[in-house]
């Protein structure tokens, strides 16, 4: 065998080689150039009212993003964005961010309030779906680290039913949250990183 | 008794498994679908198999996995992404796998399937899903599907419109419109749930199988899903051969709790309502029942007594919350019970954990978690387990042991006397089998959330069982499996 063709045949087999998901990641980096200006461009936000995608579930990304595109979640500044991407792009950016580094945020919790937001969360089971320390699981968000800002504002549009893409669950649970608890489950949550 | 020795696993999660012991060789699972073979008198290890999980798994509580299947030297095992895999059980080499359901429709596997006869049976989860439940019949050999039940029937799911539970209490339907509602749509059956997610029993006399099927879908919001929701919340026998129905028995209609059908199901002669000693099955329901069936029909013999609390039952869920002392998880959960058949007793880990219920309208998200509204624990209320048993032939309760916390992992009873059950704590204890006193314990580190099981080596008697708690009530994970002998 000669030389230069065990070098193609290397190539080949290394590029056949090459788990799939490497792949979308690369795509995927390219795509979500639009979502930098928001999001950052490693999904760390550049400010708080943006949710950080970085180390996110990618099945949790896919779904929002398909809900976004097919009406069930609406954003002034999401839902345009969002309808002219294929099945292919949506998987590919959440793959891209869901590998790249969560940054630590800047925001200073308050103890008081982390303890009060622990003991919510223990009484309103968030552990059940979004597991352990917040890291969520498949569809169900990774929490943990995220600015209280964008919390505070996820559970007011839940309980406001603004938000209504859960099928029932965290509409049902805002329901029994008052603002003092969403900022003392934002506090424990942001401090969960 | 002492640890003879612990294997420890590459994946710190929760451990569900039940090790499997065959020719001095044990396989375990772990989350994430990896298998260990090691040797079942040192924990040397043999090989370990990991699953390549696909793009796309839904699972709603935790990437678990329950174990094991084997048959002529090939190991069964369900995955988070819905496939069916056949291993060498010598090698751990892959030798086929199938796609039992489609991921992506909230279908996934984390329950050890039963393999009898060339056939690997294998139910699915997504209850939360809003799938349309099964059982399904594989060949051993090659991995095409034989036959498939599915728990949902397209037509008749209405049922009887019954009133009251397995036990006669009034469940507070509103009958009149359900009736009106299933007259506008009726074809809701394609997403009406009734999982089967654990391991279903054999009569291989009768050539039956016996499985419960779990909740509704969605759990909490029944307004569009009029009727029986049948079979969910039942025990379902068919033809082990056609997969063919041969019975069902419900034990809740229209549930709106969650409370499904779920620790398996157990076959045990039992005493009937004439003293006779006939072929039964018994289930430990979410409800905090034993139930006594007649393995031949279905009928209900007797039910035990409540082995937890069940104030407030059936209170209609509702958008501000109604408590129930009796929780989501149910009085006894997945938890497999425990039969020890010379002292006519069943042992049952049991969940003392009051919620509240809240209902919210929601309509089928395609493929999301659809719970229709959501449950909480109540402030202040204490959580505690027990590990009860139970008379067979007579319902009533002989001992119960207190426990810290809710149990949940399942209990072993030994031909000994004795009864094994671990805690969230970390404590494996063992009972005494006639009174219920603790007569040993250890301590494993991490919760013991998972069956015990025991086996013998040239003569020599283990006890088995799984550390890695668990992440539906966020017990500390860990990652071994310990092993106890004389």
């Amino acid at each position: 065998m000669n030389v230069r063709f065990l070098f193609i045949l290397l190539i080949a087999l290394s590029s056949f080689l090459l788990p799939a998901q490497a792949q979308d990641i690369e795509a995927g980096k390219k795509k979500a150039e639009a979502c930098a200006a928001c999001h950052g461009a490693d999904g760390n936000p550049i400010a708080p009212m943006f949710p950080a995608l970085a180390g996110q579930n990618a099945r949790y990304i896919y779904l929002q993003l398909k809900d976004y595109k097919e009406g069930r979640r609406k954003n002034a500044l999401m839902s345009p964005m969002a309808t002219s991407l294929s099945k292919e792009d949506m998987l590919d950016m959440a793959s891209f961010f869901n590998a790249q580094k969560q940054a630590k945020n800047n925001f200073k919790t308050d103890p008081q309030r982390i303890k009060a937001g622990a003991a919510k969360a223990e009484e309103s089971l968030c552990a059940m779906c979004h597991m352990g320390g917040m890291s969520g699981q498949n569809e169900i968000p990774r929490l943990a680290g995220q600015h209280p800002d964008y919390i505070i504002t996820q559970l007011k549009n839940f309980k406001a039913r603004e938000r209504n893409n859960d099928a029932g669950n965290m509409t049902s649970l805002a329901q029994t949250l008052s603002e003092d608890d969403m900022v003392n489950l934002a506090h424990w949550i942001s401090n969960l990183y | 008794m002492r640890p003879a020795f612990v294997v420890q696993t590459a994946v710190l999660e929760s451990m569900e498994t039940a090790p499997l012991v065959v020719n001095g060789v044990m396989f375990i699972t772990t989350s994430y679908n990896h298998v260990y073979a090691v040797n079942a008198t040192t924990g040397e290890q043999y090989w370990h198999y990991k699953h390549k999980i696909g793009p796309v798994s839904t699972y709603c509580c935790g990437p678990n996995n329950k174990g094991v299947a084997i048959s002529e030297g090939k190991l069964f095992m369900g995955t988070l992404d819905a496939k069916i895999v056949a291993l060498d059980a010598k090698s751990g080499k892959l030798l086929w796998q199938t796609q039992i359901a489609d991921p992506e429709l909230g279908y996934s596997e984390t329950m050890a399937p039963t393999v009898v006869d060339g056939k690997v049976l294998i139910g699915t989860n997504g209850g939360e899903y809003g799938v349309r439940g099964f059982v399904k019949a594989f060949n051993a050999e090659t991995g095409k599907l034989d036959w498939t039940f599915h728990t949902i029937p397209d037509k008749g799911h209405e049922g009887v419109w019954a009133e009251n539970d397995a036990t006669g209490r009034n469940m507070k339907r509103d009958i009149p419109a359900e009736k009106a509602a299933l007259a506008k749509n009726a074809d809701f059956f394609k997403t009406l749930g009734g999982g089967v997610w654990m391991t279903p029993a054999i009569d291989k006399k009768t050539r039956t199988v016996f499985f419960v099927a779990g909740n509704p879908s969605p759990d909490l919001y029944g307004a569009e899903r009029p009727g029986d929701n049948l079979y969910t919340n039942s025990m379902i026998a068919v033809d082990l051969d056609s997969g063919k129905y041969k019975w069902h028995y419900q034990y809740i209609a229209h549930d709106v709790w969650d409370l499904d059908a779920v620790s398996p199901p157990i076959l045990v002669d039992v005493k009937n309502k004439d003293g006779k000693m006939i072929p039964g099955v018994i289930h430990g329901g979410k409800t905090g029942h034993i139930y006594v069936h007649d393995r031949s029909n279905g009928n209900l013999i007797r039910f035990s007594e409540a082995m937890v609390s069940q104030e407030g039952l059936w209170s209609l869920p509702t958008p501000k919350g109604t408590r129930m002392s009796l929780g989501a998880n149910g009085g006894v959960e997945w938890s497999p019970m425990a039969v020890h058949p010379g002292l006519r007793l069943a042992f049952a880990a049991n969940l003392e954990q009051p919620m509240t219920y809240h209902v919210e309208a929601s309509a089928y998200p395609g493929g999301k978690l659809w719970l229709g509204g959501a449950f909480k624990n109540v402030p202040g209320e204490e959580q505690f387990g027990n590990v009860t048993a139970v008379n067979l032939d007579t319902g009533k309760i002989a001992w119960k042991a207190r426990t810290p916390q809710p149990m949940i992992g399942g209990v072993l009873a030994t031909a000994g006397d004795l009864v094994f059950a671990g805690e969230g704590n970390g404590w494996l204890k063992a009972y005494d089998a006639k009174s219920g006193k603790v007569l040993w314990q250890y301590q494993c580190g991490a919760g013991v959330n998972a069956p015990p099981t025991s086996y013998t080596v040239d003569g020599k008697q283990y006890i088995a069982v799984a550390a890695g708690g668990n992440s539906q009530l966020d017990f500390k994970r860990g990652n071994s499996v310990f092993v106890f002998a004389l």
